[in-house]
């Protein structure tokens, strides 16, 4: 375990600080690159030491779903990962999803309700992540939250549309239950615009209301023929499945698009019976948004995939659906999101015999539910106008996040939006600048220069997905090499962020900063010299002063300082005298 | 078997520490610190002081600190230390510098019992036989005073700046150089805080001083001027022609 990995970690370590003598005092490139900030290298440093369960507290500090996004992230983290000069990057998200998932097997520890602090309610509408975040956020601050939510279940895309064998339905459940456990009040059954509205809600006392609803609707394939029966949306598809609705899809499926929902509704259309499916997307396999390996698991299924072929219409008989006529299409010059734009082909009009055709092309805000003074009249598809740093819109005390304002993405976007959310609504009832105390310090931090080695190449560390059965001895040294194995891959971790990201212990790490003694410091600057962090300056009066943001409690400014004016805040010399001399003191 | 077994005093970086893998013998205990480089050289010589046999300090191997460079401090203190420790009477194999890591193919149990047979050899510390006015007590002293001294604490502190970077007059000390420095002050500050550590009951004239410093009068009398000029140090009374000094408070 020791040689190769340690050779190798400073291998990397080396390059990365010869590519830049700074590196260690910004933030790690894969906390940067995660939308909602996750503190990646702290829980990936926990899983070295076989502290699986602190790991995952570190990751519930910056989001409420660690086993959702274990299984479902498209992880901007990894593509980011230093590691990628060495060799690969760390499997961060399976890390994740093993350290969730071990976590929820041996029993959760029950999150507490948190005490409300403050009178000011809250309203969260939509409970998908954006919205769930925020709640979360907020009743970790101590509001009283309330989520109001039109379907029967909580969870929004990520219970309905996201199947049952990419995302289980009781992780789901789980993560959503530590929410619940806050003290967040769930309101089921009420459709924004219809049972609740902003009018009804500020009646009943709500002095912030976030709206989060998401895009719930299919966008429309336009083409002749799409009224038929047979023609399906894959989000209203994937949610009649998710709700255990009877959905007879045929024999012969064609699913249209590219996403990733275009492969959930193919793999989900698949294991329902269908004898065919197949995924016509207008252009080549390296454009399609979908995540490679999601494509490789729906080919293992059996699904066939149709690369620069566009729906021109849809062939029916007797009101159903018989065939989809296509077109061939070539290449040509990269539009405005960077992928080449598709240019049919004139007269490659070919038939393709089916059951059922689901379009699966993205989704869109459902306008009616959006109030008329918040819709954004400009915008191509309805959406809203909001601020995108604070999230607020032009109504003050309403905020909106989510697929509803920045379109249809991902679910760690929206996990990023409900924090931000949060933020802007504890200083709007703080009556605070909505946009002080905003993370825009965090830049992106990258140095990974070979950007060819990115091709995701086929991941040597799988966590492990199926539950063999084993006998109580088998059993204990099956866990023992998952553990091993996980910590084995954490330990390719470089660590290039600086050192507190990593939390290796609670007590000691957070929150240790330096003090100065005024009366004793005499401005010799020798602090600000030995600081890794440049965190002690010297002010105006030539006396040291310690930026407590900077300051990670090396204490080697507290080493060194000539006056000994600098002390630590809570590991003092004293202390540490008194623990080294527990055993060894004594004349 | 409790009298002969060395009893070791371990700081250890809190990076290189890991729980699951320790098991600790019971003659050492050990402080967990955020960084290696947080030990004061006082304290370490506090240590020896209060009667430990012998000082480890655990950090991670360079180049991979937490606190990019706090495992290089750490190199620096106990090169100066190791320096004081000789000139006070002190086996400087007494403190040890160890590069651990959890992932290390040899435990950590493994690196404190060769380091405690190592200390077998040498018995237990002189300083638990030794009385509060012996020789080496006053060494320990004034080594102590050294080491919380303002020059060498600025000279450690600015050592990397010094000889890695330049000077605000654009010159580089190459470290052959700083070294040697270094050791000219340690050696003069040692003579001079211990002259004030035997001054600071009774008034001493020069004869007996540098009997007891082991120098020349007119050595230990230039030691002297210095340290009136440095206000450590005023003339308490004449007897006959011999001028009796004593040490001055020092704030």
């Amino acid at each position: 375990m020791a040689s190769k990995g340690t050779t190798l970690l400073q291998a990397g370590l080396t390059m990365a600080k010869n590519n830049d003598t700074n590196v260690k005092r910004q933030l790690p490139p894969c906390r940067t690159a995660c939308p909602a900030h996750v503190n990646v290298q702290g829980y990936v440093s926990l899983i070295q030491k076989g502290k699986f369960r602190d790991a995952v507290e570190i990751i519930r500090k910056d989001m409420p779903f660690p086993a959702i996004c274990g299984r479902v992230c498209f992880s901007p983290c990894e593509d980011a990962c230093a590691r990628t000069n060495v060799d690969q990057a760390v499997a961060i998200r399976a890390l994740k999803r093993l350290v969730a998932d071990i976590e929820r097997e041996q029993g959760r520890v029950k999150s507490k309700p948190v005490p409300n602090k403050s009178n000011e309610k809250v309203a969260i509408i939509g409970a998908g992540p954006a919205g769930l975040t925020a709640a979360y956020e907020l009743a970790k601050l101590g509001y009283p939250v309330t989520v109001f939510e039109r379907m029967s279940e909580l969870g929004g895309m990520m219970r309905y549309c996201i199947p049952d064998f990419r995302l289980e339905k009781f992780v789901v459940a789980n993560e959503i239950a530590y929410i619940k456990d806050l003290g967040v009040e769930i309101k089921t059954g009420a459709e924004f615009g219809k049972d609740v509205t902003l009018e009804s809600l500020r009646k009943e006392g709500y002095k912030a209301i976030f709206i989060a609803i998401g895009a719930q609707l299919g966008m429309k394939l336009n083409v002749p023929g799409e009224d038929l029966e047979g023609v399906i949306n894959a989000v209203d598809f994937l949610r009649d499945v998710a709700l255990g609705k009877h959905v007879d899809v045929g024999d012969r499926v064609a699913v249209v698009g590219g996403g990733n929902s275009a492969i959930d509704a193919a793999r989900t259309a698949k294991k329902r019976g269908a004898k065919e499916v197949m995924i016509l997307y207008r252009r080549s396999r390296e454009e399609m948004p979908a995540l490679p390996h999601e494509v490789a698991e729906a080919e293992r299924d059996g699904v066939k995939l149709y690369f620069l072929v566009a729906p021109k219409q849809i062939i029916g008989e007797n009101g159903k659906v018989k065939a989809i006529e296509c077109l061939r299409m070539r290449l040509g010059e990269p539009d405005e999101s960077g992928r080449r734009r598709p240019i049919p082909i004139s007269f490659s009009e070919h038939q393709y015999e089916v059951d059922t055709v689901i379009p699966a092309l993205g989704q869109v805000a459902e306008p009616e539910c959006i109030p008329k003074e918040l819709l954004d009249m400009k915008a191509r598809v309805p959406s809203m106008k909001v601020d995108p740093v604070t999230l607020e819109t032009e109504t003050p005390g309403v905020f909106a996040g989510g697929d509803i304002a920045t379109g249809p993405a991902s679910i760690i976007e929206a996990v990023g939006a409900g924090k931000r959310a949060a933020v802007s609504i504890h200083l709007y009832l703080t009556g605070q600048d909505l946009r002080s105390g905003r993370d825009e310090g965090i830049e992106e931090t990258t140095w990974v220069k070979n950007w060819d080695s990115l091709s995701k190449k086929e991941r040597r560390y799988e966590p492990p997905s199926a539950k063999p059965r084993l006998s109580f001895e088998e059993a204990a040294r099956y866990l023992e090499s998952i553990r091993r194995k996980a910590m084995f891959e954490a330990f390719r971790c470089l660590g290039c962020g600086p050192c507190a990201e990593c939390l290796a212990n609670l007590d000691l790490c957070e929150g240790d900063k330096a003090i100065v003694d005024e009366d004793l410091c005499i401005g010799c600057n020798v602090c600000a010299v030995v600081c890794p962090f440049e965190a002690v300056k010297k002010n105006e009066d030539g006396v040291a002063q310690v930026n407590e943001d900077l300051c990670k409690g090396c204490g080697i400014c507290a080493a060194r300082c000539p006056e000994r004016a600098i002390t630590m805040k809570k590991l003092t010399d004293e202390q540490i005298e008194s623990l080294a001399l527990a055993t060894a003191g004594g004349k | 078997m409790e009298n002969n077994e060395p009893k070791i005093a371990c700081f250890m970086c809190n990076f290189a520490f890991c729980q699951t893998e320790m098991r600790i013998p019971s003659n050492t205990s050990i402080a967990r610190v955020n960084c290696i480089g947080r030990i004061d050289p006082v304290l370490i010589l506090e240590m020896l002081e209060k009667g430990a046999d012998a000082v480890m300090l655990v950090g991670c191997k360079p180049p991979d600190c937490h606190y990019i460079e706090g495992n290089s401090q750490a190199e620096i203190t106990v090169k100066v230390l190791k320096k004081l420790m000789c000139l006070a009477g002190l086996e400087p194999e007494r403190l040890k510098l160890l590069w651990y890591s959890p992932i290390d193919k040899k435990s950590f149990s493994s690196y404190t019992k060769e380091y405690t047979e190592e200390m077998r050899k040498l018995v237990l510390s002189p300083i638990k036989k030794a009385v509060s006015e012996s020789p080496l007590m006053i060494n320990i002293l004034a080594a102590k005073n050294v080491a919380s001294e303002f020059r060498l604490r600025v000279l450690l502190g600015r050592e990397k700046e010094l000889t890695e970077s330049v000077n605000v007059y654009g010159e580089k000390i190459p470290i052959e150089e700083f070294n040697s420095l270094l050791e000219e002050i340690v050696a003069s500050e040692f003579v001079q805080q211990k002259i004030h550590v035997l001054t600071q009951t009774k008034p001493l004239s020069i004869k007996t001083l540098s009997e007891a410093v082991g120098m020349k009068p007119a050595t230990v009398l230039r030691q002297i001027v210095n340290m009136r000029r440095r206000n450590m140090m005023t003339l308490d009374h004449i007897e006959g022609t011999t001028p009796f000094y004593k040490a001055l408070e020092v704030k």
